[in-house]
């Protein structure tokens, strides 16, 4: 049918589903608003964001975007075995993934507790509500993620799934999250 | 075949509902006759203290018994579904309706006991709650437009020989639906036929949603033992409730 | 069960001719009739509520949390005519939202997924309608009311009812979340799988939202760039979305139980 064929020559082309990249789409536009609005108030305030950027920690914001990336090469290779139909590799490799970005989650509720600890709130000052807002809003996103993970988990365990497509789908998802966070790491960490 | 034992205790339960809440309509001291919204606030604390007994009580038995509609609602949604439609979107959208239908009524209705739960409370407290309760209860019409509404178009829809409810039944819910729409004015004026006590707003609504009980009642009755007569008639037991 | 009906295959045809005929018989006489009268319905809704709460009201877009109680009770007054006329509307509307609703529960209906996602959507987004919308208008008309109400009282009224309309979205983001589950599971193609990650970019807009109880100024505040303007944009593309979505539905419905057949290629170039 017209329509397959249709749907595999795209599959040869754009890795995954053509609809998650849709979604990565709007979701980057969603947060480039927001990146905007920061860097907008950044500006109108530099003092302010200086001196309460300057309380966080940049070595557990490098130690995070090495975390994630490790996680992103993870899932890439997790890729790449299920393809060469190494489906036990291509599950481990997924664990390994999860086990990433769980270790991420771990280090990111203790730089929050640290700062909650040394007073800087939600609503302390701009600067930290933009910290835990964007922080915040990509743990969501991360948390979706590893919902993601298991919905590859479920495609590789079973001979009757394994669906080629959806485990892109969902490296294509994971490597968005990824991406997001080197952005947030990039303005709330780096830029001063 | 859907299961319908015990559809008419269900269905008999409608007159004990209506006497009950005729009962406490009638026992709450703000509704014969209705209270004037240009009450001043001490005099709206003054009817709080001296009625505190007849609105607790009216209204504790209208919190019992607020949601015992619901029932005959459902009834008249599985008459929905018996009709030649041919998809389910009708009794969806009247089963929509019917799930926050007595929502808004409980909220007056916790309103007005909460004004009269502390009679000596800050008369401008008082009022706010008073003026919270009385907008809320004359304003709570969408889900009631809605339903008749959607009965009138499913009834206009219901193309066979033998239509579940008569064509009058949507006309009737079309004018009962027009009757309630004035009440959604309701914040326009404190004074006049669309003040929460006026003509159109209390009288005409009031007895609009008065009437469309009965008369959907007695139809929807007359619907539900003509199913049980068709199905006793192809040879099915029935357990005689 | 409903009763399901065939009718005679004659009848299933448009006619050809002006488009007001074309229309009236999809309402009337077309097997689809109740789909498209549903869906005419959901646009009528949508086309009034927008300018109602934007026009006619004004009570979008939102005031500020940070004026003082001199500056409420002015808003409050501005619209004392325009909030009991254009809200009043909407509840003489609202029954509509239902009709809506029911209408993306039969899109679920005819997915290949348990019926629990059609009801579970329906009942949430019937009973959500309470906090995120006719409270909140309430609380707006009874400010309206009494203009030499305590300004205290006012600014409760006030506080009521704007965070009631950004506050509880939640309850929306869990409807969504369920139209973008059953989308995605869906083996019938009802809808496409960018749809349902759409769904989930709602959802996500409407957590954000949530901090408007915390902030009074700012843009997460319940009238702030990002709780507010960013929301309605992300809402916005969603509403337009969803409709033109139920609209290639309807037209692609064949009343089965298998895959929803594309539209045929020529049909789409002539529309």
């Amino acid at each position: 049918m017209a329509v397959l064929a249709d749907k595999t020559e795209r599959a040869r082309f754009i890795p995954g589903q053509a609809d998650m990249w849709a979604f990565v789409l709007f979701e980057s536009l969603v947060f480039t608003a927001y990146f905007g609005f920061y860097l907008f108030y950044r500006t109108q305030n530099p003092e302010a964001f200086l001196h309460s950027q300057a309380q966080l920690d940049l070595r557990v914001g490098v130690l995070n975007t090495l975390v994630l990336l490790l996680s992103s090469w993870s899932m890439a290779r997790c890729v790449q075995s299920a393809r060469a139909g190494a489906y036990q590799a291509a599950l481990r490799d997924v664990y390994l993934t999860a086990f990433f970005g769980g270790v991420f989650l771990c280090v990111k509720v203790f730089e929050w507790a640290r700062q909650i600890q040394l007073g800087n709130n939600f609503d302390t000052s701009d600067f930290f509500t933009y910290y835990f807002f964007l922080t915040g809003i990509h743990f969501v996103h991360l948390l979706i993620g590893f919902v993601v993970l298991g919905v590859a988990v479920y495609q590789l365990r079973s001979p009757a799934r394994r669906s080629q497509q959806l485990v892109e789908t969902c490296a294509t998802y994971w490597h968005t999250v990824d991406f997001l966070w080197v952005l947030i790491f990039a303005l709330l960490y780096v830029v001063r | 075949m859907r299961r319908i034992d015990g559809e008419l205790i269900l269905l008999w339960t409608l007159p004990a509902t209506i006497v009950i809440w005729l009962a406490a309509f009638v026992l709450f001291p703000g509704f014969m006759p209705p209270m004037s919204p240009t009450m001043s606030a001490n005099e709206v604390a003054a009817f709080y203290r001296d009625n505190a007994a007849a609105v607790r009580s009216s209204m504790i038995v209208f919190n019992w018994f607020g949601v015992c509609l619901v029932p005959i609602l459902i009834l008249i949604v599985m008459q929905i579904r018996r009709m030649a439609h041919r998809t389910p979107i009708f009794s969806y959208a009247m089963l929509g309706c019917v799930a926050s239908g007595p929502a808004l009524f409980l909220i007056a209705n916790v309103c007005w006991l909460l004004a009269a739960f502390r009679p000596e409370r800050n008369p401008e407290l008082t009022q706010l709650l008073n003026d919270f309760a009385w907008i809320t209860f004359t304003i709570l019409v969408p889900y009631l437009i809605g339903q008749s509404v959607i009965l009138a178009l499913a009834i206009y829809f219901d193309d066979q020989p033998n239509p579940i409810f008569k064509r009058w039944v949507a006309l009737f819910n079309l004018l009962v639906a027009a009757a309630l729409v004035p009440a959604a004015f309701v914040g326009v004026s404190l004074t006049g036929p669309l003040a929460w006590d006026g003509v159109l707003s209390f009288w005409v609504k009031n007895i609009a949603i008065a009437v469309w009980i009965v008369v959907m009642g007695i139809v929807l009755g007359q619907a539900v033992y003509r199913e049980r007569a068709e199905r006793g008639s192809r040879g099915e037991e029935l357990v005689d409730a | 069960m409903s009763a399901v009906i065939t009718p005679p295959e004659s009848a299933a045809t448009p006619p050809a001719g002006p488009l007001h005929q074309r229309i009236v018989w999809h309402l009337s006489r077309s097997p689809k009739r109740e789909l498209w009268l549903a869906w005419a319905t959901m646009l009528v809704f949508y086309n009034m509520f927008f300018p109602i709460f934007f026009i006619v009201a004004q009570v979008q877009p939102p005031p500020q949390p940070t004026w003082d109680h001199a500056m409420q009770v002015h808003w409050f007054n501005e619209r004392h005519l325009g909030i009991p006329l254009g809200l009043g509307i909407i509840f003489a509307i609202g029954g509509m939202n239902s009709i809506n609703n029911a209408l993306i529960a039969y899109s679920m209906r005819r997915m290949s997924i348990t019926r629990v996602f059609g009801y579970s959507y329906l009942i949430i987004y019937a009973l959500s309608a309470i906090p995120g919308l006719y409270l909140l208008c309430i609380a707006l008309i009874v400010g309206t009311l009494r203009p030499e109400r305590n300004p205290e009282a006012i600014e409760w009224l006030y506080d009521f009812a704007f965070l009631s309309f950004d506050g509880t979205m939640g309850v929306f983001l869990i409807g969504s979340l369920i139209w973008m589950v059953a989308i995605l599971i869906d083996k019938n193609r009802v809808f496409p799988k960018w749809f349902g990650y759409l769904n989930l970019c709602n959802a996500l807009t409407e957590l954000v939202v949530a901090p408007c109880w915390i902030f009074r100024r700012g843009v997460l505040a319940w009238n702030g760039q990002i709780a507010w303007w960013l929301d309605m944009v992300v809402f916005g593309v969603y509403q337009v979305t969803f409709i033109v979505m139920l609209f290639q539905m309807i037209r692609r419905e064949d009343f089965g139980t298998g895959p929803l057949p594309d539209l045929p290629r020529k049909k789409k170039v002539a529309a």
